[in-house]
């Protein structure tokens, strides 16, 4: 009697987790259609990759002769308010007309030791850094 | 009968989330060709090269009646006097850390002058609205 008890609310159980996987399908909507067309990805510059590399490894003396005071400020920005960084991400790279934008997310702690993510994009152009967004 | 409820309930419960969360997964980490792209910021990226503020009302923080007037008529004044053409609007990608996702944009539009720019947009996501636009 237990036994069978055991197996029909087990039973329920599942039967409950299917219905809820099926109203997470039915509600969970895509993203709307994208009336304008998309750049093809492009693989990582490597005048980024090293800006990155650096932010990674906490090498502000590489940093520093990368890009110049400008994109610094620019870069510190845009990583606030992260200021312990314990990841990055390249997460994709596209052109237009010569010009190249590469993205990167980042993860890390706040100054009150908050998990955060923030991105940021880098400009290049004729194998450069250029510009921080 | 109640405990039987009850129970197919928070089974309903934990299937919701458990898809929820493996949504989740599979968008950041791009598996059967997910993009990872969110709803919520691809709407918010359409509205702002509509230049329709008034369709982003429910998908970002919550402003005063005056600050959203303002913006309304920002909006009317650009669209008649330096309207963009969008050349075109690219997903970069995007990652979830606890309830904060970031998704990037590639945009190229042609301004009213007819000079095309070319620009990122990152955008941070909590609680389903657009709390951080770079």
């Amino acid at each position: 009697m237990n036994e069978a008890k055991a197996l029909t609310t087990l039973s329920l159980f599942v039967v409950g987790i299917l219905g809820g996987v099926l109203v997470h399908a039915l509600v969970d909507k895509g993203p709307a259609e994208n009336p304008y067309p998309a750049l093809p990805k492009v693989e990582e510059p490597r005048a980024a990759h090293d800006v990155v590399a650096a932010i990674a490894a906490d090498d502000a003396q590489s940093l520093s002769r990368l890009i110049d005071s400008t994109m610094l400020s620019d870069l510190d920005s845009a990583l606030q308010p992260i200021i312990d960084v314990r990841t990055t991400k390249f997460v994709g790279a596209v052109e237009s007309e010569g010009r190249m934008l590469s993205a990167y997310v980042v993860t890390g702690k706040t100054t009150e030791g908050m998990d955060f993510v923030v991105g940021f994009v880098l400009r290049v152009a004729n194998d450069q850094v250029v510009g921080v967004n | 009968m109640a405990g039987s409820l009850g129970t197919l309930l928070v089974g309903m419960l934990a299937g919701f989330v458990i898809a929820s969360a493996t949504g989740v997964f599979i968008q950041d980490s791009g598996l059967f060709g997910a993009s990872g792209e969110s709803p919520v910021t691809r709407s918010y990226m359409l509205s702002l090269l509509k230049l329709d503020p008034s369709s982003m009302v429910g998908i970002r923080p919550n402003q005063g009646v005056a600050q959203r007037a303002s913006e309304l008529q920002g909006a009317d004044t650009s669209r008649s006097t330096s309207p963009i053409q969008p050349l075109s609007l690219t997903y970069m990608g995007g990652a979830t850390v606890g309830s904060y996702s970031v998704h990037i944009y590639a945009v190229d539009l042609r301004n009213a002058q007819g000079v095309d720019q070319f620009f990122p947009l990152a955008l941070t996501v909590s609680g389903g609205r657009v709390v951080r636009r770079e």
